[in-house]
C-alpha cells in the first residue's frame, strides 16, 4: 500500500506479442533494404515514393491529355480536384496573384493525398507520410518558399515587420516580436511536419495494433480455445478506425496544403 | 512514502490532450454558431475553422510525439 501503481506497463515478456516499443528507434525502424546501389538503400520506402508519383503523374496525364469541351467522367474528378486547389485553397487564400502558387499547391495535395491513401490499400498497408523524411522534406520546401518569397518581395523590412511590429504598443513590442520570429522561422515548419507525420503514425500504429491483435486472438485458437473470440471487438474496432483513416487522410492533405498557402500569404501581404 | 511507478509518459500525454480538446471545441463551437447566423460566409467560417483545428491540434500532436519519446 505504499506503492501507488499508475498506468502499469502491461507487457508481458514471456509472450512478448505486442508491446510499446522499448526506445523510439524502433518506431522509426530501418529494415533490411531490398537492395542496395553503394551508400543508397532501396527500403520500400524509396519504391513507395516512387509509385506515388507515378500514380499522381499518370492521373494527371490520362485526363488532361486531349482537352475537350465536355470532360470524360474521370476529366471531371481531376478538374474538380484541380480547380479547388487553385481556387478556393491558392486564390482564396493568397488572393488573385495565387495562381503563381497553384501548381506547387497541387503537387503537394496530390502527392501527399496519394501518400496517405497508401496506408488503406490492401497490398500496400504503408502510409507513405509515416516516416519522417517525406512530411519533413515537403515542410523544408514550404518553408524554403515562404521565406524566400517574403524577403524577394518586401526585402528587409519583411525582418523588420516581424521583429518590431508597429500595431502592437511600444512596450511590448519586444516580446511580440519575440514570439513572432520564433513562430515564424522555427515553429512553423516544424509543426506543419510534425502534425502530418504525427497523424499518420498514429493512424497506422492503431491499425496495425487493433488489426493484428484481432488476427492474433483468431489465430491462436488452438492455445486457447473458445477464449478467441475475445478477438472480435478488436478487429471491429479496427475496421471502424480503417474507415476514420480516410476522413484523416483526405483531412490531413488538405491541411497541409491549406497552411501552406496561408504562409505564403502572409509573406506575399505582410501587412495582415 | 508514496511511490509511483508505472508509465508515467501516459499519463502525460493524457494530461496534455486536455488543453487542445477542449480548446478545438471552442473552434469548432464558434465556428458553427458563426455559420448558423450568417449562411452566406459558412466557406470563410469552414476555412478559418480548419486553420483554428490545425493550430490547436499541433500542441496534442508534439504531446504525442513526446509520449514516444519517453
Amino acid at each position: 500500500m505504499d506503492v501507488l501503481i499508475l498506468a502499469a506497463e502491461a507487457c508481458d515478456t514471456a509472450k512478448e506479442i505486442i508491446c510499446k516499443p522499448g526506445n523510439v528507434v524502433e518506431l522509426f525502424e530501418h529494415k533490411e533494404a531490398l537492395f542496395s546501389i553503394g551508400p543508397f538503400d532501396f527500403t520500400r520506402t524509396v519504391f513507395l515514393t516512387f509509385l506515388a508519383m507515378v500514380i499522381v503523374l499518370i492521373a494527371l496525364f490520362v485526363a488532361f491529355r486531349k482537352p475537350r469541351v465536355v470532360p470524360t467522367k474521370f476529366g471531371v474528378i481531376m478538374e474538380s480536384i484541380v480547380s479547388f486547389v487553385r481556387d478556393d485553397v491558392a486564390k482564396g487564400t493568397i488572393g488573385p496573384e495565387g495562381s503563381r502558387y497553384a501548381p506547387y499547391l497541387l503537387s503537394i495535395f496530390l502527392f501527399i493525398l496519394v501518400g496517405n491513401l497508401f496506408e488503406l490499400t490492401p497490398f500496400i498497408n504503408f502510409p507513405l507520410t509515416s516516416r519522417m523524411a517525406i512530411p519533413g522534406m515537403l515542410s523544408l520546401f514550404t518553408y524554403l518558399i515562404f521565406v524566400g518569397v517574403g524577403f524577394s518581395k518586401n526585402g528587409m523590412s519583411y525582418l523588420w515587420g516581424i521583429i518590431w511590429p508597429k500595431s502592437v504598443p511600444i512596450g511590448l513590442r519586444w516580446l511580440v516580436g519575440l514570439i513572432e520570429f520564433v513562430s515564424y522561422f522555427f515553429l512553423r515548419p516544424l509543426t506543419l511536419a510534425v502534425r502530418l507525420f504525427a497523424n499518420l503514425v498514429a493512424g497506422h500504429l492503431m491499425l496495425t495494433l487493433l488489426l493484428g491483435s484481432g488476427w492474433l486472438f483468431f489465430a491462436s485458437v488452438g492455445d486457447i480455445g473458445p477464449r478467441a473470440v475475445i478477438g472480435l471487438p478488436w478487429f471491429a474496432f479496427g475496421l471502424a478506425i480503417f474507415v476514420f483513416e480516410f476522413v484523416v487522410a483526405v483531412l490531413q492533405a488538405y491541411i497541409f496544403t491549406l497552411l501552406s498557402a496561408v504562409y505564403i500569404q502572409t509573406s506575399v501581404h505582410p501587412e495582415h | 512514502m508514496i511511490e509511483l511507478k508505472g508509465a508515467i509518459a501516459l499519463i502525460g500525454y493524457g494530461l496534455a490532450a486536455i488543453g487542445p480538446g477542449i480548446g478545438i471545441g471552442i473552434v469548432v463551437g464558434n465556428a458553427i454558431q458563426a455559420m448558423a447566423r450568417q449562411p452566406e460566409a459558412a466557406a470563410v467560417a469552414r476555412t478559418t475553422m480548419f486553420l483554428g483545428i490545425a493550430f490547436t491540434e499541433a500542441l496534442a500532436l508534439i504531446g504525442f510525439v513526446l509520449f514516444f519519446i519517453a
